[in-house]
């Protein structure tokens, strides 16, 4: 949760029990490298004066998924880039990809997760994570080219930076 | 300095022995077998992000804000649904409307007495409120509790809980989060330290 890698093939990138976390992916076809984020809130604290006290993370490369050998060509801490924010962590992946060549206009963007694991309980964790990734893709001018997004369902991903498929794994 | 934590969880333990004993109408002994601070990015590999879990949530309010969040692995909610509902042992695989309604229940005698004791001890006023119910993927379901209190919660008190219906023994977690000054506060009243480490209270 909250990291954030920039990776090229042939090698996965796999995240596990998103619930109402948000995975972003953005993959450049032409280049065949992609990005993923585990996200968990729509806006950091700099951009939302109701957030005044953001959470201290410790993270490491040892909290990336792990059920695969992972190319990590970039990874951002959350100790330099709070990447747990949707906008910084889109922010930091669109930085990336750029300085490794991509162009803004050839990214393809996916979202994963937004659910709200517990229907009876009145949240809007998980859709206004969703909302808030829309708003800064759009912004960015990055197309959206899929979503598997809502529901109440907990969400595992594996996303290939070679073709930009994302495998989306649900228990029931 | 006197651990009140260790009297909390004795307590709370033997009145939620007593009620779920009542409950299934056969004695149950609740234990509890550690208790831990965690920090709450950490509290994803208790289990496995990806492991089946029934998940119990209750909001708490009063003098503290948080969440208690009772996890039992797939394995021991089948078994309590079995028991619960008294079916023979080992018949539950998939959890109907009466199981997840008996589990919330469960979840509600586990965390009633635990948060009674403690306001208690405190002498401070817990409200519990009605328990929402999930099963899904360990990660999944933590992770929106974190979520929901990522802005003021650093640190989690994870109580693992052991059910006995001898001769088997089940275990299942209780999960505590506040917000940071209430947390360190209640600690610090509970054990003199204000927050982190390991409590070893068994």
């Amino acid at each position: 949760m909250g990291d954030m890698a920039v990776i090229e093939g042939p090698h996965n990138l796999i995240t596990s029990g998103v619930g109402s976390c948000l995975v972003v992916t953005l993959y450049d076809p032409k280049l065949q490298i992609g990005a993923l984020a585990h996200t968990m809130l729509p806006l950091s604290p700099t951009q939302n004066a109701d957030n005044k006290t953001p959470l201290s993370r410790n993270s490491s490369s040892e909290s990336l998924p792990s059920q695969q050998a992972c190319l990590v060509a970039e990874q951002v801490s959350a100790k330099v880039k709070d990447t747990k924010y949707i906008n910084v962590a889109i922010d930091e992946m669109l930085q990336r990809m750029q300085t490794q060549g991509s162009e803004r206009e050839d990214l393809e963007a996916k979202l994963i997760g937004g659910a709200n694991m517990f229907p009876s309980f009145d949240s809007d964790i998980g859709r206004d994570n969703v909302l808030g990734a829309k708003e800064k893709l759009k912004a960015k001018g990055i197309r959206i080219v899929g979503e598997c997004v809502g529901g109440s369902q907990g969400r595992s991903v594996e996303f290939s930076p070679t073709t930009g498929v994302v495998t989306v794994k649900v228990k029931f | 300095m006197e651990n009140k934590l260790q009297e909390v969880n004795e307590q709370a333990a033997a009145n939620a022995s007593d009620a779920l004993s009542k409950l299934i109408d056969r004695q149950v002994e609740v234990e509890i077998s550690r208790t831990e601070v965690k920090k709450v990015e950490d509290l994803s590999p208790l289990i496995g992000p990806e492991e089946m879990v029934a998940g119990i949530y209750l909001p708490v309010t009063g003098d503290i804000n948080g969440a208690a969040l009772l996890i039992f692995p797939k394995e021991t909610a089948f078994v309590l649904s079995d028991l619960l509902v008294k079916r023979e042992p080992g018949t539950t695989h998939k959890l109907t409307d009466l199981d997840t309604s008996a589990l919330k229940e469960v979840g509600n005698i586990i965390s009633g007495n635990y948060l009674t004791v403690l306001a208690n001890v405190l002498q401070i006023k817990i409200i519990e409120h009605i328990p929402n119910f999930s099963f899904d993927m360990f990660g999944a379901i933590v992770s929106q509790i974190i979520t929901a209190f990522a802005q003021k919660t650093q640190e989690a008190l994870v109580i693992e809980i052991e059910f006995t219906f001898k001769p088997e023994t089940f275990k299942g977690y209780f999960l505590l989060l506040f917000e940071v000054e209430q947390f360190k506060a209640m600690l610090g009243s509970l054990v003199g330290v204000a927050g982190g480490g390991f409590l070893e209270t068994s």
